[in-house]
């Protein structure tokens, strides 16, 4: 852009000015007259002198109704504020909204001086040409045209440096008497756009619905996260651990010590995650907006507490930088009193935020404001870039445009490294600069995961349970097994009599229930994705038998669905696999088993399944097939017999999730050609090649696995 | 016997109202001049606008009939004051 250009639009922006002090001298002088006729129409006064009371009120209403003189001017009171509803809302303007349309055109035409393509682009003239006449259908029009010409991304990213103009234009002159509220606070630069300048709906309203005290977690970042961490403090360092953290609700604080074994602070918080307006974290669209809205919000609480539990020494100085809402929240924080009394905050550093009405509470705070012209969210508040009001001379605005135009890139953190880092030099170097205390080597890093409220224990209530610690041969393990989200597949399989008989023997257990002439045995198989013993999978093969007191097969039919506490019969174990050792070494805790370690797969998804016990060479089994039409079962414990050193254990495993009967699964079991002792008693049984009777499925589910308990059999 | 509070405050009050006004038909005019001064000083620097000579003779037209509604307001209201109080 030139000097002379630059020049022009700095004449345009303080003529705005003026002109907008203009409107609202002619705003008090409306309000003065407004009072002046409330004032005489008060009944005591009236009455002792009605006929020059009546011609001091025509007059009065005429100066505050005159289309030719102040125009549709009640202002203030409840006589003006009803009346200024009614007029607009019968198409009355005034002249105050005349003359502060006149500034926010002036406004525009800066923004058309020093982004040309504003004013080459005849559809979006026409847009602005039909919002500053009031040609309401004119002006639909013209967007519609605008949107299928260049699509919403391309309209937005166009319209972007006079945004907040326009949309104040159009609610100035329309004939919706609620937003111009909103409209007045953008085109007089006094405060935060209380209302959306399109319907009138209030910001706050939207704002409240983003509750919660706020929390916040400590979390470990991965590997991958936390070998790209900047090592040293500087801005793009900071910016760049934003982008790395990116819109996942977490924030990172990083103490810094300087060459003089000095420690300081930097919290750096990214924006808005994309997804649900609201879910759990407070860094969602409500949370960006409530925060930057709101003096405090859900974000800025839990980002206080994450401050707090990090442990920040009194006294010691602080430097928070965020990126879009990131920005909004830190400046919160810094216009909080007491935060700033328990916290040195030296610097904060926004970026592409809006922040335009938030004011630190401690004024010695050094503040910057990195905003792209073409980004829309710093202008949310209602001034962007093209604002005519020095709103806060203090600070160290960096206000700049860049070839790419399209928003969401051009409010991307990359896209504003980027910019930083090769478009704007000096710009950053004057940040880096007054950063200069924080740029040592990073001592400590934390990051937190944000939420709204306090997020409760996972799996609460099930897997809320007291644990005690046991020793294994790979180590210590916390008892007992708590499985946050796992599968399961139970396959019941029609099995030789003979050969379960056998496997019974002296057991104590049986005889097994039967189906037909045959016994019933089940393939359970299961893939514990999270659980406090890792991941892992298991296979067990099973016999059914009756309650071991009662022996009495059919009886065991309706014990079968029953909950553990209740169940009597169960599953004689006859084999079992697992694929981590830290599972086998627990096993005889868990199920008095000592199961085989080998490679397990396990894939349950669109209806069918897969089962693979052992690697392609030693292969134990393979249980594949669709699992065909599904009734809802609901919970399905496990309870399972083991025999071991002449003693018989009894284990369960508490369920909780949505199981599915499959009464015609077309699933097959094959049994490998492995060495494994598993298969040569499979190919016993009968199973290879068999066909399941039913299955039971569970996609998701929770379990809870305690120790096993012996019971005397024998 | 005393008189009530409304009917003894309300020839001051409108009095007050009547000097308001009376400043607002002045600061009328100043706005006017004001927007005078705006218009010479983009037109000086070669950045008025094309639209901006027709919105602010339309604007100074306003101001005018304004501050002549309120004068005559203002000379009604203070006919008013007067009256109460006599």
């Amino acid at each position: 852009m030139s000097g002379q250009a630059r020049e022009r639009a700095t004449l345009l922006r303080a003529a705005a000015c003026e002109v907008v002090d203009i409107g609202v001298t002619i705003q008090e002088v409306s309000a003065h007259a407004t009072a002046a006729l409330s004032e005489s129409v008060a009944p005591g006064a009236v009455a002792r002198a009605p006929a020059v009371a009546y011609r001091a009120e025509r007059a009065l209403i005429h100066a505050v109704t005159n289309d030719q003189g102040l125009g549709h001017a009640f202002v203030g009171g409840p006589l003006g504020g009803l009346a200024a509803k009614l007029g607009v809302m019968a198409g009355g303007e005034s002249l105050t909204v005349r003359v502060l349309a006149t500034s926010l055109r002036l406004r525009i035409a800066a923004a058309a001086v020093e982004h040309p393509e504003l004013g080459d682009d005849p559809m979006l003239t026409r847009l602005v040409a039909a919002a500053a006449a009031d040609h309401d259908i004119e002006a639909v029009r013209a967007l519609r045209a605008l949107l299928k010409d260049r699509g919403a991304v391309r309209t937005l990213s166009t319209l972007a440096p006079i945004f907040g103009e326009v949309l104040a234009l159009r609610a100035l002159l329309d004939e919706n008497p609620f937003n111009d509220e909103a409209a007045w606070l953008i085109a007089t630069g006094r405060g935060f756009a209380s209302a959306d300048p399109i319907t009138g709906m209030s910001n706050r309203a939207f704002a409240v619905l983003d509750t919660g005290e706020g929390a916040a977690r400590r979390v470990d970042l991965a590997t991958v996260e936390a070998v790209r961490l900047s090592q040293r403090g500087s801005l793009l360092g900071f910016l760049r651990n934003i982008g790395l953290l990116g819109t996942t609700g977490r924030v990172l604080i990083q103490s810094v010590e300087d060459d003089e074994g000095v420690v300081r602070h930097v919290v750096q918080a990214p924006g808005m995650r994309l997804g649900l307006p609201d879910d759990k974290s407070p860094q969602d669209l409500l949370g960006a907006f409530s925060s930057a809205v709101l003096d405090s919000s859900p974000y800025s609480r839990a980002l206080v507490r994450a401050i707090e539990d990090y442990g920040v020494p009194r006294g010691e100085e602080l430097a928070l930088i965020g990126h879009s809402a990131g920005g909004a929240v830190v400046m919160n924080l810094v216009q909080d009193a007491g935060f700033c009394s328990r916290h040195t905050v030296t610097h904060v550093v926004a970026v592409g935020s809006p922040v335009d009405f938030k004011r630190p509470a401690d004024p010695d705070v050094w503040v910057a404001s990195v905003t792209n012209q073409h980004d829309i969210i710093p202008s949310l508040d209602g001034q962007g870039g093209n604002t005519c009001f020095d709103l806060h001379p203090g600070w160290y605005v960096v206000d700049y445009s860049d070839p790419t135009h399209l928003f969401p890139r051009c409010h991307s953190v990359e896209h504003y490294i980027a910019n930083l880092a090769d478009d704007l030099p000096e710009e950053r170097e004057r940040i880096d600069d007054e950063l200069a205390r924080y740029r040592g080597r990073v001592v400590r890093s934390q990051a937190y995961q944000l939420f709204d409220r306090a997020p409760c224990p996972e799996g609460f209530p099930f897997l809320t349970v007291p644990t005690y610690l046991a020793e294994t041969s790979e180590g210590t393990v916390e008892l007992p097994v708590r499985c946050q989200d796992g599968g399961t597949l139970t396959a019941y399989f029609a099995a030789d009599p003979d050969a379960t008989a056998a496997l019974l023997a002296g057991t104590g257990l049986g005889p097994a229930v039967r189906v037909g002439r045959h016994a019933l045995v089940a393939v359970h198989a299961s893939w514990n994705r999270r659980t406090s013993l890792g991941e892992y999978h298991e296979v067990h093969l099973g016999v059914v038998v009756p309650d071991p007191w009662h022996p009495r097969p059919l009886r065991a039919w309706p014990d079968l669905p029953r909950s553990a506490d209740r169940r009597r019969s169960g599953s004689f174990l006859a084999g079992s696999v697992v694929d981590t050792a830290a599972v086998r070494a627990v096993a005889p805790r868990l199920w008095g088993g000592e199961p085989y370690v080998m490679p397990v797969e396990f894939d349950l998804t669109g209806g069918a399944v897969r089962v693979t016990v052992g690697g392609l060479d030693d292969r134990v089994l393979t249980l594949t097939g669709s699992l065909g039409p599904w009734l809802p079962a609901g919970d399905r414990d496990l309870v399972a017999y083991a025999r071991r050193a002449e003693a018989t254990l009894r284990s369960c495993v508490r369920t909780r999730g949505l199981g599915r009967v499959h009464l015609a699964p077309r699933v097959r079991l094959a049994v490998g050609r492995s060495a494994n002792p598993l298969t040569g008693r499979l190919r016993e049984l009968g199973l290879d090649g068999a066909r399941p009777l039913l299955c039971l499925s569970t996609i998701t589910r929770r379990t809870l696995q305690e120790a096993c308990v012996p019971v005397r059999t024998v | 016997m005393s008189s009530s509070p409304d009917k003894q405050d309300a020839p001051e009050r409108i009095a007050a109202r009547v000097e308001l006004l009376r400043s607002d038909v002045r600061r009328l005019a100043d706005c006017a001049e004001r927007l005078r001064r705006v218009e010479a000083e983009l037109d000086a620097g070669g950045a008025a606008p094309p639209w901006l000579r027709e919105t602010v003779r339309a604007h100074l037209e306003a101001c005018a009939v304004a501050a002549a509604d309120l004068a005559e307001a203002e000379a009604r209201l203070s006919r008013y004051a007067e009256r109460l109080g006599a």
